[in-house]
């Protein structure tokens, strides 16, 4: 593991609403993302997994508390600063895809790298690249509604991939997939991991989904509740998020 | 009742979002009322019986024009109002309504728009014929009192026309509803947007179109003589369809190849944009191809207007070269006459030319008339010189003849060289034709040729010589005076001369005017439904682009990269348009400069001027909505 923290959360309070009828989503969260880190949040419904998430990609902003990103604070920066922050550092795969129907596979992932104003040449050279990895070469010409779900997804993670960001979020990247579709994915998630290309941050319900990643923490009350870290085999390490599942009790599905 | 309670309430909730809709159908009913007021309204009967005989004709041509245009401009609107319609009352299947119960919805919501717009333009539709008479006649420099008038004809007529046309359409719409399946109803936005198009169609569709086009183009400034009415109407039709198949080819596979070609489209926020026109294309071409012919239409409405101002000013002129002609068998007269006229005025111009004058049973052209003169060359050159007016022809040579012809308001004959003509069995050549008035309104009533002195010396046999007095005088006030002096003259049995006078207060041509002022109205109404069905477009276009905003917002693209993509798309969008009319609307000018033998490029310039202007305006305006429609500047 490396010592380079990517992404620091210190004592993260998120509250909504106002006065009396205030409701504490996040109740003070602290924790270290280091680089080439594969962390997956789980909680039941209602734990503020989706919260955190929109925190950590610069999509809400704490009631108090701080998170540095790349040593950066993020509270109180202007809002064009965050456009550039969350362009070239951050990177999003959601889990409807958000793929732009109007332009070709090939196109959506050239895009943010594109609009960064990087040569043409290099946009195809690391677009097709991607794809090659993530099994989506022969797609390339192909529109969204041309592609499976789990192309899509796989598409939309090249996509996230392209800029080379420090950190990829993921918010439920298999819920919308088939077990087969989501497999494929995770294997490319884990597998960009593994080879220290890329830092991943992922929300998830399902336990199998967070057997891929290294560590778990489990989010409960808008609190961590418990960490689990990966031993040698995956199943092993899905067994162990499951007892831990059935002792928390409580629905862990989706937001 | 229950239907009419949901109906009134979907209505009343969206009002809002239709308001573009309705105003835009008020604007057709207001304009299409006014029209038809100044044929029931008595404004113009003050330019007497023969002008407003002219006027009824020329706005019935008008209100025509302009009920084909209502046709089309309810077609399309009721099309954007169905469509965003079918998505909405789509979700009713899940309650378990019926596709007819649906339809009826449909339909009743639809009559709550149309009788709306209906109500509103014919209220102010009603307030503003005043108004609009009013400018009419100031812009046609007649100055009549204009007073608030209501006639109920002209509302019922519009109220007709506008609800038979609306009525189809929103039947339409409804067995459009009844027929249609349930996944239809519900993905009813996304119909029509396949992405890309086969390129071979494409190709097919842009060499067909280039080459109607084309063809349009040449028949429109082709000369000639009177095939060149039937030539412009298939111009007409050509370049109508050209125009859609160009739109409907070229412009998406140029931006086919355009997204192929990386290298270009990875640049700044090509991407964004051009994906976006692309994946539009198919649903908004015809837009796009309506918006163009309208253009055209306009820019050719005012181009007529003023050339028929120009024409107007010339025929006064012509006219009035001269106050009085004396025709007359006595080559003596000259003498009389001025001592007459000088009592009363002085004379600013006097000419004098014998003629032989021939009627039709002899002479034999190609347009008709009772009388024809000939005009020896001689005679003739000295008459310029009197008169002050250029003659710089050659003396024709045997058996050739230059026609001195008036000046028609138009004329689709456009070749005027090398005219057959038959004097007496012998074929003549036309050889040139002039519009100089060297006689005058002489030239109007008869056909004048002008011919060698010799062959005019062999003609004599077939005719009588009769000499020609003309005569402009100083002081128009001592018209009525000099008219009288000079029909002492025409007195007597015996008297063998007769006079011609040409009031300078004439009206009988005033008509003329109100066509110009009715253009430039036409032109008005053109543009600003153009801009108005650009506008609607893009303005639902950022309803159904804001999902795709809010993606590119969310991987980071930055607000002003955003602006960039929407401003670049729009100015694409008003482009398109204004380029391909541009270069049609040259060519219809050309066209009618032929027909009206006149010069319109400055007409052309100042009315495409116009048009860009006004475009530049909706595009501000577009970019300012869109923007805050597709989510990208907050409301």
């Amino acid at each position: 593991m490396s010592d380079e923290k990517i992404v620091e959360m210190k004592h993260l309070v998120k509250n909504y609403g106002a006065g009396d009828f205030q409701t504490k989503v996040l109740k003070g969260i602290d924790m270290t993302i280091y680089r080439n880190d594969f962390i997956a949040v789980m909680g039941p419904s209602g734990s503020g997994k989706t919260t955190l998430l929109n925190i950590l990609s610069t999509i809400d902003k704490p009631t108090l508390g701080s998170v540095l990103l790349g040593g950066r604070e993020l509270t109180g920066i202007s809002n064009k600063e965050l456009s550039v922050l969350r362009r070239d550092k951050i990177g999003l795969v959601f889990q409807d895809y958000n793929l732009l129907d109007t332009m070709s596979l090939m196109d959506n992932i050239a895009l943010p790298l594109s609009l960064n104003g990087s040569p043409a040449a290099e946009c195809r050279a690391k677009a097709e690249r991607l794809a090659a990895m993530f099994g989506l070469s022969g797609h390339l010409n192909k529109y969204p509604y041309q592609l499976s779900g789990g192309q899509k997804q796989r598409g939309a993670t090249c996509r996230a991939l392209i800029t080379k960001p420090e950190i990829i979020f993921a918010d439920e990247p298999t819920g919308a997939l088939d077990s087969k579709s989501g497999k494929d994915l995770l294997d490319c998630l884990k597998r960009v991991n593994d080879s220290g290309q890329a830092t991943v941050f992922m929300v998830t319900h399902d336990p199998f989904c967070a057997s891929y990643a290294k560590d778990v923490y489990i989010l409960s009350d808008g609190a961590i509740k418990c960490r689990i870290s990966r031993g040698e085999s995956r199943k092993e390490f899905y067994d162990r998020i499951i007892d831990v599942q059935t002792s928390m009790g409580g629905d862990f599905s989706c937001e | 009742m229950r239907m009419i309670r949901l109906a009134y309430q979907n209505f009343k909730g969206s009002f809002k979002s239709y308001l573009s809709l309705i105003l835009s159908l008020a604007f057709t009913v207001l304009v299409f009322l006014n029209f038809q007021n100044i044929i029931y309204s008595d404004s113009f009967s003050v330019l007497g019986e023969h002008n407003k005989e002219y006027v009824d004709i020329v706005v019935q041509s008008v209100s025509f024009i302009l009920g084909c245009f209502m046709f089309f401009f309810i077609w399309y609107s009721t099309n954007v109002f169905l469509t965003k319609r079918k998505k909405e009352i789509g979700i009713y299947v899940f309650m378990g309504l019926s596709n007819q119960k649906i339809a009826r919805l449909y339909l009743i919501e639809a009559a709550f728009t149309g009788l709306s717009a209906l109500a509103l333009g014919i209220l102010f539709g009603v307030f503003t014929t005043g108004l609009f008479q009013m400018i009419l006649l100031a812009l046609s420099e007649i100055a009549i009192d204009i007073r608030f008038q209501f006639t109920l004809e002209p509302v019922v007529i519009t109220a007709v026309v506008y609800l038979a046309v609306y009525l189809v359409f929103m039947l339409k719409g409804y067995f459009g509803i009844v027929r249609s399946s349930v996944i239809n109803l519900i993905s009813a936005a996304k119909q029509n947007e396949y992405v890309r198009q086969k390129t071979g169609v494409l190709l097919l569709k842009t060499v067909f179109g280039v080459g109607v086009l084309g063809a349009g183009y040449y028949l429109a400034i082709r000369k000639g003589g009177q095939e060149v009415i039937n030539n412009v109407l298939i111009a007409v039709i050509l370049v109508t369809a050209g125009v859609y198949l160009l739109f409907g080819g070229l412009l998406p596979f140029l931006f086919q190849r355009l997204s192929s070609n990386k290298r270009f489209l990875y640049r700044k926020q090509r991407a964004i944009w051009i994906n976006s026109l692309i994946f539009r294309m198919k649903k908004n071409y015809r837009t796009y191809a309506m918006v163009c012919v309208l253009m055209v239409c306009s820019v050719t409405a005012l181009a007529t207007g003023f050339a028929m101002r120009y024409r107007y000013d010339n025929m006064v002129r012509f006219r009035n070269t001269y106050t009085f002609q004396l025709l007359s068998g006595r080559d003596d007269l000259a003498g009389e006459a001025e001592s007459r006229i000088e009592k009363y005025s002085g004379i600013a111009c006097r000419t004098e030319i014998p003629i032989l004058g021939l009627d039709s049973s002899v002479v034999s052209a190609h347009d008709f008339y009772s009388q024809y003169a000939f005009v020896p060359y001689s005679g003739m050159k000295r008459l310029s010189e009197q008169a002050g007016l250029s003659f710089p022809y050659d003396e024709p040579g045997e058996h050739e003849a230059i026609r001195a012809s008036h000046l028609n308001l138009m004329s689709f004959i456009t070749e005027r060289s090398n005219v057959e003509l038959t004097i007496g069995g012998t074929a003549w050549r036309q050889i040139e034709e002039t519009n100089v008035p060297y006689l005058g309104y002489l030239q109007e009533i008869m056909s004048f040729y002008i011919v060698n002195d010799r062959d005019y010396k062999d003609l004599l046999s077939y005719g009588q010589e009769m000499y020609t007095y003309n005569y402009r005088i100083e002081d128009l006030g001592a018209f009525d005076a000099v008219r009288e002096a000079l029909g002492e003259l025409t007195e007597g049995e015996d008297s063998d001369t007769a006079r011609v006078a040409i009031d300078p207060n004439n009206t009988e041509m005033d008509w003329i005017k109100v066509l110009y002022s009715l253009c430039i109205f036409m032109f008005l109404v053109f543009i600003l439904a153009g801009g108005c069905i650009m506008f609607m477009k893009l303005y639902n276009d950022a309803f159904e682009e804001k999902e795709r905003y809010l993606i590119l917002k969310k991987i980071g693209t930055k607000a002003s990269v955003l602006k960039k993509a929407v401003k670049a798309e729009l100015f694409t969008s008003y482009a398109m348009p204004f380029l391909i009319m541009g270069i049609s609307s040259y060519f219809s000018v050309h066209a009618l400069e032929n027909v009206m033998n006149t010069t319109l490029l400055s007409v052309y310039a100042v009315s495409v001027s116009t048009v860009f202007v006004i475009f530049i305006i909706c595009y501000i305006l577009s970019v300012s909505v869109y923007l805050k429609n597709a989510g990208i500047t907050s409301a």
